[in-house]
C-alpha cells in the first residue's frame, strides 16, 4: 500500500485500491462470516450430523495463470477447501475431510476478475443505509406532516406518520394504513407494555378508541387486523399459522431486517441501547420512533436530510461477494439436507464420507452466474489505461435494490455539501442515468459500516507534525473544514489570515486559527478524469463532465505523445492502469525482446511476458514496447515496458497538434473540425482496432476448405483445414472459417431413386461459413481454436482476429480536454491550411464560436500555453486551483510562458502585447494575411472512439420487425433508416409522390406491396400501387378491437346505400 | 486621364541565396532574395512558389518491403528487438536522393548482433541514403536479416490498401515530400511610385535536397504548368456543335450552305440521339443488360451492329428482336443511320404480332 511508509506526507492512494481492498476484506472477513452461519445438518433420524468447521478453511493458489485463463476463456479462480466433518451420535465417532465447496473467482491487482475469460469488475452500489429518517411534508391542506421511514436493509421500507391529530399511523402498504397500536401488539407486546414504554402515554391513549381496544386485545386479532389491511382482503379471515407465515415472510423479513449497520443507526437515531446482534426491528423501535415522531410534531427534535452521505452505505463488492457466498450455501445446504435425508443415503450408509454429501457446483455457479449477469458486475471498459482505472472507481445507485433510471428524483441526482472529498461533484454520465452513477473522488476511501471518507489534515497546536484524518461524512460537518483552493497569504498581518472554510454545509470566511481540518489536495473533491483536465477552474462544470467522460473514449495511438500542458496526475494513473510492465524487484536486464523481457536479480532470471498487439474489450489493441537496455541495472518499480496510450510511464490519450481557432469557409461551423492531410500522411492519430470473430461448431457441423457453390478466390485465404490462414488480408465478405451444416434431407422420391440406383444418401449441407462483415476489412493476426473439454459433442470454438489500421477520416470524432469536441469536416492538404508567420501550416482549424457559449476557456488557456512549451520544448505539470497563489495566476503563467518562448526563439509574433495569445496568420490558398488576428496555439487533442468505419451503414434488403412489418433499427442488424414525420414533410415539400409512396409502402411495411416487388422486377413492367392499409396501420386496428373500438372502413353505394365493408 | 509614366527599374531581377545551414543530416535551411520587384509581385510569385514548393516536390521513398518467414505486419521476428510494424515504420521514415524515374529495387543483408541502420542498405548506385545512422532495427541474436526493398520517386503521398501477395511483401506508406517547411515575407522600400519589393524565401528541406534544388524543382514545376498558355489553343472535338471552326474551303458558297446545312442537321439528330437515355425508351428488360457494356444513350446502343448486340452478356435473341422493334417502331422509322440494323421483317411481324 502506498502511503504506509511515510505517513502524514500526502500520496494519491493507489487508483484501484479500493476494489482490491474490498476483494482482500472479503477473502478476510467475508468468509469465516458466511461460514459460521452454516448451520449443523442432521438426518431424519438424528443419527448422522453433519457440519462445517470454518475456522479450517483454504484457498488453493489458482490452477492456471490469469493470462491463460484469458486465452483458453475460463475463470481466473481458486479453489476453496473446507473442512467438513460427519458426526455419528450413536458412536459419538466423527470423520473429518477436507473437501472441495467450489471455486472463488479471484481477482488480480488491478481490481478485474477473469471469468470466463473476459475481464470483469465489480463496481461499488450506493444504497439507503437501514434505520429511520424523518422528514415533512405538506398534505393537501397546507400542513405539515410529519413521517418517520423506517428503511430495512433489503431496502423495503415502511413508514409511520402522525397525523392532525396526534393520531399516528403505520402505513403498510401504498393504500392502507393501521394504528401504531395494533402494529405492536401485532409485533406482540400488549397494551400495558407499550404505554410503559412510551414518553407521552397520554397521547397513545387519547386516539385509543374502543374498536381499537377491541382489535388489539389479543395478538391473534391485531395480527388479523394487520393481516387484513396489508394484503387488502376484505370479509373475516380467519386466523390461522399459514396467515401468520406469510405475514412472515411477507412483511417482517422484507421490511423489518435492519442488518447490523440498520441496528446501529437505529440506536443512535433513537438514542437506544439494543444489542448490535440484534438486527432485527423490535417493538420498542417502533414505539421509540413513534415517541420522536410525536417530537417532531411538537417541534422537538430534527429532520433528518435522505440524500446525506451519512445516511448512505457503499455496497463494494466484498458485500456484494458475500452476499453471494450466502446464498450458495444456502444451496449447499440444501443439497446436502437432500442427500443425507433422501431414500438413497442406505446405499453409502457402509461408507459416509463428507465428500459424498457435498459438490462444488452451487458455488462455482453461484459466482459464474453473479459475475455474468448480476447488473453491477460489468465488462471492463478497456478503451484505454484511464477508462480501466476509472471504470474500477464507478458507483451506482442503480439496481439491484436501489433506484432505477427513470424514476430517480431531481434531489437524489444533485450535488449534495456532503459530497465534497467523496464524490466527484462532476463526473457522471450524460442522459438518462446523470446523477445516478458516478465516480468516487481520488482520495475517497471505504471505511467500516460502508461509509465513504475523505482525508483531511489536522491543524492543530499541540502536535507539529501535520496529521491526516479519515472523517467520515457524519463527522467532518461539525468541523471547519479550509477549502484548499486559497490560502492565508500573508501570516504576518492577522486581518489577513483569513480563508474560506465550509462548516455545517455552508461556506465561511473564518481565522485560521478557527480551522479545525483542512483538505490536502486542491483535487481531493474530483475524479481522476476530471483531476486530468488542466485548468479546469476556468471550465463549465458541464464541459468539464464532458471531458472526464470523452477521456475515457480516447484510443490508444499509434505513436502516443505525452501532453505538453498536463496536471501531474498522469503518471500514476498510468502506473495503476496496469498497461506497464514494472520491475517487481531489482536486477539486471539479460534480454529484451518484443515478446519478453528477461532480468536477473536475487540469483534468479525472472521472465516478464510483454503484451503483443492484443486485443480489449472494446476493439483496441493494447501493445506494450520495451524501454529498458540490455545489460542496465534497474530499481525496484522501474518501468520496463510503456503499455498503450503511455509514454516514459505517462498517460498519453493524445496528440500535441498546432491549432488555429477561425472559422474557415463553413467547414468548421457547428462543432465541426478542419484537419491538414499531415495528420494523415504522417500518422499522428493512427491507431489499430483488432476485432475478434468467433464461430462454434455443434454436434454433426465440420470445418472444412470444400464449401460447395463458392466461387474460388473467396475460398483462397482458407488452408486445408477451412480455417483462414495467418497474415492474410481479408475484407468484406471473405470466408474466415468455413463450416458445413448438414441439412436433413426430406425422403423425397427422387432422392430415394438415386438412393436405389446408386446406393449412396444424397447429403445435402448447408454452408453457414464465418463471414466477415460488412466494414470489415485488416490482417489476419491470431487464430484460435478452442475445444471444450468434458462434453461430448467436442464443441469447439474459433476465434480469429483481424487488425485494423485506421488513419483519421472524414466523419471521426475528436476532442480536447475541455469538452471541446467535433466532428473531422474535411482533411485539406498542407499549402492549403492558414499557416503561422514561420511558414508552419497548421494542424486543425477549430471554430471560435465554440468557446463563449460552451464556458469552457480552459482550452483557451491550454493552447496558448501549449505552444510556448512546444516552442520552448518543456511540459508543464499544473496543478487545477492555481489561482489560490495569486489572482490571475493562470493568465499570467501563460503570458510569461509566452513572453519567454517569444524572446528565445527570437519570434516575435508569438507574443505580442496588443492581442496576446493571438498572431496574424495567413491563408495558405491565396497567401493573404487574415483581418483579425487568430488565437493559436498547441493543445492537447485526442481520437475518440466513435469512428465512422464503425457507424457507416447502408440497406437495401434487410429484415423487418415482425409485428409492424418496418424495416429494422440499428447497424447491428442491418436496420433501415426512420423516414420519420419531418422526413416526409420534405418529401411532401418537394412534391416527390412516388418517393415518398416508395418509402411509405414498399420499403416499409405494405406486405402485399412489398412482396410483389420481386417479381415485377424479374419480369419487368410497373409495379402496382398498394391499394389496402399498410401493416402498421392494421396493428393499430386491431389493438383498438382489443379495447373494444371498431375501426373500420366501409363504401356505401349511392344508388341503393348498401353498405360494403372493407377489411382493414 | 493621362497616365503617369511608370518608371521601369533598370535593374534587372536579381536571386540570391542569402543563408544557407545544415542543422541536422535531415534538416537543411535555405533563405533566399528576390528583388528588386514592383509592388504586388511579390505576393503573386510568393504564394504561387511556396505552394509549389509544399506540393510539387518530387522524392523517394520506400513504398515495399519483401520478406520471407513473416506471417504478418503484427507478428515478430526471433531475436529482432523490434516488432514487424515498427521495423516497417523506420523504413517510412528513411530519407533517400535519386533522380529516379519510376521504381527500383534495394535490399538489406546483415548478420547480428547488432543494429541494422540504412547505411546497410545495399542501393542502386542512382540512389543515395541521406542520413546513415537511421535506425532500421537492433538485432540481438546473430540472425541473418534479409529484406527486399522497392523504391519509388513521386509526388504527394500514397496510402496503400495491402493486398495478399505471395511473395510476402508489404507496402508501406510513403510520404514523398521532401520539402518540410516553406516561408515568405515581403519587404517594400522606396516611395512614392518607386516602390519596391524584396521577397524573401525560406525552404526548410529533409535533407534529400538541398533548399536550393527545391527551388529550382519548384519553379519549374511551376513554369511547366504555365506552358500551355503560351501554345495556341487546341482544336476542340468535332462533334460539339462548333461549326464556325470548318476551315474555309474553295468550294462555292451554294456548295457550302448546303453542306453545313447537312452537317447541322446531322449534328442535331446526333445531339438528339445523344440525349435520349436508353431507359426512357421502354427497353426495362434489358436495361441493365445494355449498361452493363457501357451503353447509355440511344447513340451508344446505334453504334454497336446487330453483330456486337449478340456478342454481349446474357442478352439473347429475342432481347436483340425486342430492342430492334422498339426502336423501329418509337424512334427510328425514320432515321437509320449507316444502315447498321437489318430488320428480319419475319421477326418484325412475329413480335408485331405478340404485343
Amino acid at each position: 500500500m502506498l502511503g504506509d511508509g511515510n505517513e502524514g506526507m500526502s500520496t494519491i492512494p493507489g487508483l484501484n485500491q479500493i476494489q482490491f481492498e474490498g476483494f482482500c476484506r472479503f477473502i478476510d472477513q467475508g468468509l469465516t462470516e458466511e461460514l459460521s452461519k452454516f448451520p449443523k445438518i442432521e438426518d431424519t433420524d438424528q443419527e448422522i450430523e453433519f457440519q462445517l468447521f470454518m475456522e479450517r478453511y483454504q484457498l488453493v493458489e489458482p490452477l492456471r495463470k490469469e493470462r491463460d485463463a484469458v486465452y483458453e476463456s475460463l475463470t481466473y479462480s481458486s479453489e476453496f477447501y473446507v473442512s467438513a466433518g460427519l458426526i455419528w451420535k450413536t458412536s459419538r465417532d466423527m470423520q473429518e475431510q477436507t473437501i472441495l465447496i467450489g471455486n472463488i473467482p479471484l481477482m488480480n491487482s488491478l481490481g478485474t476478475s477473469i471469468v470466463k475469460g473476459i475481464y470483469r469488475i465489480v463496481i461499488n452500489q450506493i444504497l439507503q443505509s437501514p434505520g429511520i429518517y424523518y422528514r415533512s411534508e405538506l398534505d393537501h391542506n397546507e400542513i405539515s406532516v410529519y413521517t418517520g421511514t423506517i428503511i430495512s436493509d433489503w431496502g423495503g421500507r415502511s413508514e409511520l406518520e402522525i397525523d392532525r391529530k396526534a393520531r399516528i399511523w403505520a402505513r403498510v402498504s401504498r393504500k392502507q394504513k393501521i394504528s401504531i397500536l395494533v402494529l405492536s401488539s401485532a409485533m406482540g407486546s400488549n397494551l400495558k407494555e407499550i404505554l410503559d414504554n412510551v414518553f407521552y402515554p397520554e397521547i397513545f391513549l387519547s386516539f385509543l378508541k374502543d374498536k381499537e381496544r377491541k382489535k388489539i386485545g389479543s395478538k391473534e386479532n391485531a395480527i388479523l387486523e394487520f393481516y387484513q389491511q396489508f394484503a387488502c382482503v376484505g370479509g373475516d379471515p380467519v386466523f390461522s399459522e399459514s396467515l401468520c407465515k406469510e405475514l412472515q415472510t411477507k412483511f417482517f423479513q422484507q421490511r423489518c431486517e435492519l442488518g447490523r449497520i440498520g441496528r446501529r443507526n437505529m440506536n443512535r437515531r433513537l438514542n437506544l441501547d439494543i444489542p448490535q446482534n440484534n438486527t432485527f426491528l423490535l417493538p420498542r423501535d417502533i414505539l421509540a420512533a413513534a415517541d420522536h415522531l410525536i417530537e417532531q410534531k411538537f417541534g422537538m427534535g430534527t429532520l433528518d436530510d435522505m440524500n446525506h452521505l451519512k445516511n448512505k452505505r457503499i455496497r463494494s463488492v466484498a458485500d456484494l461477494l458475500q452476499d453471494q457466498l450466502g446464498l450458495a450455501l444456502v444451496r449447499l445446504e440444501d443439497e446436502v439436507r437432500e442427500t443425507i435425508c433422501g431414500p438413497i443415503r442406505h446405499k453409502w450408509r457402509t461408507t459416509p464420507h463428507p465428500q459424498n454429501l457435498v459438490t462444488s457446483t452451487p458455488l462455482t455457479t453461484t459466482y459464474e452466474s453473479f459475475f455474468g449477469s448480476h447488473p453491477l458486475s460489468q465488462v471492463l471498459d478497456q478503451t484505454n489505461p484511464l477508462t480501466q482505472i476509472v471504470h474500477g472507481r464507478k458507483w451506482s445507485y442503480l439496481d439491484p435494490g436501489g433506484l432505477t433510471g427513470r424514476t430517480a428524483s431531481f434531489r437524489i441526482r444533485d450535488i449534495h455539501p456532503s459530497h465534497y472529498g467523496r464524490i466527484c461533484p462532476i463526473d457522471t454520465s450524460e442522459g438518462i442515468n446523470v446523477g445516478l452513477i458516478g465516480s468516487l473522488a481520488i482520495h475517497a476511501k471505504i471505511g467500516h459500516w460502508g461509509s465513504l471518507e475523505s482525508p483531511f489534515y489536522e491543524i492543530s497546536e499541540r502536535s507539529t507534525g501535520v496529521q491526516m484524518l479519515y472523517l467520515s461524512p457524519g463527522r467532518d460537518e461539525y468541523y471547519t473544514v479550509a477549502a484548499g483552493n486559497s490560502l492565508a497569504l500573508n501570516q504576518d498581518i492577522q486581518e489577513e489570515e483569513v480563508v474560506p472554510a465550509r462548516y455545517r454545509q455552508e461556506f465561511l470566511t473564518i481565522a485560521w486559527e478557527q480551522v479545525h481540518f483542512r483538505s490536502i489536495l486542491p483535487f481531493q473533491y474530483f475524479s481522476i478524469g476530471a483531476s486530468l483536465i488542466p485548468f479546469i477552474e476556468h471550465n463549465d462544470a458541464n464541459r468539464a463532465l464532458m471531458s472526464s467522460n470523452m477521456q475515457r473514449q480516447a484510443v490508444p495511438l499509434s505513436r502516443p505523445e505525452k501532453c505538453i500542458v498536463g496536471t501531474g496526475l498522469e503518471r500514476q494513473v498510468a502506473l495503476d492502469s496496469g498497461a506497464l510492465a514494472i520491475a517487481e524487484r531489482e536486477g539486471k536486464i539479460v534480454s529484451t525482446d518484443t515478446e519478453k523481457i528477461l532480468f536477473s536479480g536475487n540469483g534468479d532470471t525472472l521472465s516478464i511476458p510483454l503484451v503483443m498487439y492484443q486485443s480489449s474489450n472494446k476493439n483496441t489493441c493494447m501493445h506494450q514496447k520495451p524501454q529498458v537496455q540490455r545489460g542496465k541495472c534497474i530499481k525496484k518499480g522501474q518501468i520496463l515496458a510503456d503499455g498503450a496510450a503511455t509514454v516514459g510511464g505517462e498517460l498519453a490519450l493524445g496528440k500535441n497538434v498546432l491549432v488555429a481557432y477561425m472559422p474557415w469557409e463553413g467547414y468548421n461551423s457547428e462543432d465541426a473540425v478542419l484537419i491538414s492531410e499531415r495528420l494523415v500522411y504522417e500518422d499522428i492519430y493512427t491507431s489499430f482496432h483488432i476485432r475478434k470473430y468467433e464461430i462454434q461448431t455443434a454436434g454433426t457441423e465440420r470445418i472444412t476448405n470444400e464449401i460447395p457453390h463458392l466461387e474460388a478466390h473467396l475460398l483462397r485465404n482458407l488452408d486445408k483445414n477451412g480455417i483462414v490462414m495467418l497474415g492474410s488480408w481479408v475484407e468484406t465478405g471473405a470466408i474466415l472459417v468455413g463450416k458445413l451444416t448438414p441439412e436433413v434431407v426430406k425422403e423425397s422420391p427422387a432422392n430415394r431413386l438415386v438412393y436405389d440406383i446408386v446406393g449412396i444418401q444424397v447429403s445435402t449441407s448447408k454452408d453457414t461459413c464465418l463471414k466477415l462483415p460488412i466494414g470489415g476489412r485488416g490482417r489476419v493476426i491470431d487464430v484460435r481454436w478452442i475445444q471444450k473439454r468434458g462434453d461430448n459433442d467436442n464443441p469447439e470454438t474459433i476465434r480469429i482476429y483481424i487488425s485494423q489500421k485506421r488513419e483519421i477520416k472524414v466523419g471521426d470524432k475528436v476532442a480536447g480536454r475541455h469538452g471541446n469536441k467535433g466532428i473531422i469536416s474535411k482533411i485539406l492538404p498542407r499549402q492549403d491550411m492558414p499557416y503561422l508567420q514561420d511558414g508552419r501550416p497548421v494542424d486543425m482549424v477549430f471554430n471560435p464560436l465554440g468557446v463563449p457559449s460552451r464556458m469552457n476557456v480552459g482550452q483557451i488557456f491550454e493552447c496558448s500555453l501549449g505552444l510556448a512549451g512546444g516552442l520552448l520544448d518543456r511540459h508543464y505539470r499544473i496543478v487545477p486551483f492555481d489561482e489560490r497563489y495569486e489572482q490571475e495566476a493562470s493568465r499570467k503563467l501563460v503570458f510569461s510562458e509566452l513572453y519567454e518562448a517569444s524572446k528565445q526563439t527570437t519570434n516575435p509574433w508569438v507574443f505580442e502585447p496588443e492581442y496576446p495569445g493571438k498572431s496574424r496568420i495567413f491563408d495558405g490558398r491565396s497567401g493573404n494575411p487574415f483581418e483579425q488576428p487568430i488565437l493559436i496555439g498547441k493543445p492537447y487533442i485526442l481520437k475518440l472512439i466513435h469512428q465512422v468505419d464503425d457507424k457507416i451503414h447502408g440497406r437495401s434488403v434487410g429484415n423487418y420487425t415482425h409485428i409492424t412489418q418496418q424495416p429494422l433499427r440499428g447497424r447491428a442488424k442491418g436496420g433501415g433508416q426512420r423516414v420519420g414525420e419531418m422526413e416526409v414533410w420534405a418529401l411532401e415539400g418537394f412534391g416527390v409522390a412516388h418517393i415518398l409512396q416508395e418509402m411509405l409502402t414498399y420499403k416499409s411495411d405494405h406486405i402485399r406491396a412489398r412482396q410483389k416487388i420481386p417479381g415485377t422486377t424479374m419480369i419487368g413492367g410497373t409495379i402496382p400501387n398498394p391499394e389496402d392499409a399498410p401493416e402498421s396501420f392494421r396493428v393499430l386496428v386491431r389493438e383498438l378491437r382489443s379495447l373494444a373500438l371498431e375501426l373500420n372502413h366501409f363504401l356505401v353505394s349511392e344508388k341503393n346505400f348498401q353498405i360494403n365493408r372493407k377489411e382493414a | 486621364m493621362v497616365r503617369e509614366k511608370v518608371r521601369v527599374s533598370t535593374r534587372t531581377l536579381q536571386w540570391k541565396c542569402v543563408e544557407s545551414r545544415e542543422d541536422s543530416k535531415r534538416l537543411y535551411y535555405g533563405r533566399f532574395i528576390l528583388s528588386p520587384l514592383r509592388k504586388g509581385q511579390a505576393d503573386t510569385i510568393a504564394i504561387g512558389i511556396r505552394r509549389a514548393l509544399l506540393g510539387e516536390i518530387e522524392g523517394t521513398c520506400i513504398t515495399r518491403v519483401k520478406s520471407k518467414n513473416v506471417p504478418h505486419e503484427y507478428s515478430t521476428i526471433a531475436g529482432i528487438q523490434e516488432s514487424v510494424h515498427e521495423i516497417l515504420m523506420n523504413f517510412k521514415e528513411i530519407v533517400l536522393r535519386s533522380n529516379l524515374y519510376g521504381t527500383c529495387d534495394a535490399s538489406i543483408c546483415v548478420r547480428g548482433p547488432g543494429y541494422v541502420t540504412a547505411q546497410d542498405i545495399i542501393l542502386p548506385p542512382y540512389v543515395e541514403i541521406v542520413d546513415n545512422t537511421q535506425h532500421i532495427a537492433s538485432l540481438t541474436e546473430p540472425i541473418d536479416l534479409c529484406i527486399g526493398l522497392q523504391i519509388e520517386r513521386n509526388r504527394g503521398y500514397l496510402m496503400k490498401m495491402p493486398h495478399n501477395s505471395q511473395d510476402g511483401s508489404y507496402p508501406i506508406d510513403a510520404v514523398f515530400m521532401p520539402v518540410r517547411n516553406a516561408n515568405h515575407s515581403i519587404h517594400s522600400y522606396g516611395s512614392g511610385n518607386e516602390k519596391h519589393e524584396i521577397l524573401f524565401l525560406e525552404i526548410w528541406t529533409n535533407g534529400s535536397l538541398t533548399p536550393k534544388e527545391a527551388l529550382h524543382e519548384a519553379c519549374r514545376n511551376l513554369i511547366d504548368l504555365f506552358i500551355p498558355f503560351l501554345h495556341k489553343e487546341e482544336e476542340t472535338s468535332p462533334l460539339e456543335d462548333n461549326h464556325h471552326t470548318v476551315p474555309l474551303s474553295p468550294l462555292t458558297f451554294h456548295d457550302k450552305a448546303d453542306k453545313l446545312r447537312k452537317r447541322k442537321k446531322e449534328i442535331k439528330k446526333k445531339i438528339a440521339l445523344k440525349s435520349i437515355f436508353i431507359d426512357q425508351s421502354e427497353l426495362p428488360k434489358v436495361y441493365n443488360c445494355l449498361k452493363g457494356s457501357n451503353l447509355y444513350t440511344l447513340l451508344d446502343l446505334l453504334n454497336k451492329s446487330q453483330e456486337d448486340l449478340m456478342k454481349m452478356e446474357h442478352l439473347r435473341l429475342e432481347d436483340v428482336n425486342h430492342i430492334l422493334v422498339i426502336l423501329a417502331r418509337k424512334h427510328f422509322a425514320i432515321y437509320l443511320p449507316n444502315k447498321k440494323f437489318e430488320i428480319d421483317f419475319e421477326i418484325y411481324c412475329y413480335s408485331i404480332f405478340f404485343h
